[in-house]
């Protein structure tokens, strides 16, 4: 993916709809429908900040139905690096960003004979659209959304008007909590339980349906890490022959892209696996921050996934 | 040739017990007791509460000595039963999986052709490759779907077969449907009428 691939949007909506969620409506510039996509997909929003540019992966949440218009939720948060801040601060009705086409990496399975839909806060985005799909398709499916406290739901009243009682909400702020033991023990076969929201409850659930023999293709789950901030080091891309600084706040992805070499990507949220970059020299450590990467791959140290992983080292020499 | 190199020709391999399974669901027929038997033993090894867990279906073949049934009993399989032929034991299997939990596992032991019968049941209930193990034994007769009136010839053990609907001869392929849980046939003597290869067992 590059920026060639990007489509020119207009912000035609925005409203605050929980304390810390913005939910934001964009319409092609050029008019007409945009690029169709199915439940779980989403678009990296590109971003023109004071001093660089942010690209963050946002799930669509909207009908894949209604092409006039996508939607997304932004959660602001607290230690951002730019880019929910940039979307909650600067961007406002008739603001113009760049999008990225839809990808999906936590679609429906299309054979499943029942669905469990569990969701953690801002987890909701990916989950709303895939409610869509699921609408009218005969296949039972029920919804589990667990927040803070009812003034953090995003989008209940849309879930309660079209969900009815299929609909299970929980309260942190009054004690309740998603029984998962008796919720995935007790799912007829053919159920996919899908989940998004803090990693905590994603392992969670991973654990528990594993521990209730769930194989892993029963299982997805979608959680874009932010790239955290670390040490600055230094990168030399071997094939460009080309040395890269990459300072605390920045990550190694967007450093390599501001010095002109362009690697493949679709999430930049450690879970697709496409900037996947074999490491050859390190005279220190990679810290690896991605969800692609098994516990063994992660051990080798030969590979690292840019997008969200660094390195605590003097020098890394990557093969780009 | 037409009937080799094909890739959807199954392929099976020993059974294993999979106690990351909470439930086990087994289904044999014939000389498919003995690998059943031998999964059992490996729960029984591993974690007797697996057992308490596991149910046997079982279309026996009449020929052992002393009936499956009772090695099975033996075993400590309360929950096994036998059934006078496949047809019955499918339907038990098939109420049995509606009403099954996820986190089952599956385990078939027979011939090919009831390992694709039991197979297409399973899919029905989107049970997938990490859900099911299949181990062929006994006979590698074939059932033979014509593509040409669509009748499905049973217990196929030659190269070339009359098909039971048309009266065609057909050319048994390697080309497999799981959907169909049969081999495709395909008319042998279309370009040439009355030419037929010649018939030879292949598959015993």
């Amino acid at each position: 993916m590059n920026d060639a691939q990007t489509i020119a949007v207009e912000v035609i909506g925005i409203e605050q709809v929980t304390p810390q969620i913005k939910h934001f409506k964009l319409a092609a510039v050029a008019g007409g429908s945009l690029p169709v996509f199915s439940g779980g997909s989403h678009i990296i929003v590109v971003m023109q900040g004071a001093d660089r540019i942010h690209k963050n992966p946002y799930s669509l949440l909207g009908s894949p139905q209604q092409l006039d218009t996508y939607e997304i939720g932004v959660r602001r948060m607290e230690e951002s690096r730019g880019g929910s801040h940039f979307m909650h601060d600067r961007v406002v009705i008739g603001s113009r960003l760049e999008i990225a086409h839809p990808v999906n990496l936590f679609g429906l399975d299309k054979i499943a004979r029942k669905h469990v839909l569990i969701a953690g806060g801002i987890g909701i985005t990916p989950i709303l659209a895939q409610l869509e799909d699921l609408h009218g398709g005969g296949v039972p499916y029920e919804l589990h959304y667990s927040v803070r406290s009812a003034e953090h739901a995003a989008f209940l009243e849309r879930l309660r008007r079209r969900e009815g009682d299929r609909l299970h909400t929980y309260y942190d702020s009054e004690g309740q909590m998603i029984g998962f033991e008796t919720l995935l023990a007790t799912q007829p076969l053919g159920t996919h339980v899908y989940v998004c929201g803090p990693a905590g409850m994603i392992n969670h659930v991973i654990a528990t349906a594993k521990a209730c023999g769930w194989p892993d293709s029963h299982i997805h789950w979608e959680q874009f890490s932010a790239p955290p901030v670390g040490d600055a080091f230094e990168v030399f891309l071997a094939r460009s022959k080309i040395s890269v600084q990459v300072p605390p706040d920045q990550s190694l992805l967007e450093s390599i892209e501001a010095a002109g070499v362009e690697v493949p990507y679709l999430c930049r949220g450690g879970v697709c696996g496409f900037c996947h970059t074999r490491v050859l020299e390190l005279d220190g450590d990679l810290i690896h921050n991605d969800h692609f990467l098994s516990e063994a791959d992660k051990a080798k140290g030969n590979s690292i996934m840019p997008c969200v992983s660094r390195a605590h080292c003097k020098r890394l020499v990557l093969d780009l | 040739m037409l009937v080799t190199g094909i890739k959807s020709k199954p392929v099976y391999a020993p059974l294993q017990a999979d106690t990351r399974g909470r439930y086990h669901l087994m289904l044999g027929m014939g000389v498919g007791a003995a690998p059943l038997l031998r999964v059992i033993f490996e729960m029984q090894s591993a974690a007797a509460r697996v057992l308490k867990n596991t149910r046997v279906l079982y279309v026996p073949d009449g020929g052992s000595a002393t009936p499956e049934i009772e090695r099975f009993r033996a075993a400590a399989v309360g929950n096994a039963q036998t059934f006078p032929g496949t047809p019955a034991l499918l339907e038990e299997f098939r109420s049995t999986l509606a009403r099954s939990l996820m986190g089952t596992r599956l385990y078939v032991a027979g011939t090919e052709s009831f390992i694709g019968l039991a197979m297409k049941i399973a899919l029905e209930f989107n049970l997938n490759k990490d859900e099911i193990r299949a181990e062929e034994c006994g006979t590698s007769a074939r059932r033979v779907y014509c593509i040409h009136c669509r009748a499905t010839t049973e217990n196929v053990r030659t190269n070339i077969a009359s098909c039971v609907g048309c009266g065609r001869w057909l050319l048994v392929r390697d080309h497999y449907s799981r959907r169909l849980a049969a081999y495709m046939g395909v008319m042998v003597d279309a370009e040439a009428p009355g030419e037929l290869p010649p018939l030879k067992e292949m598959f015993l």
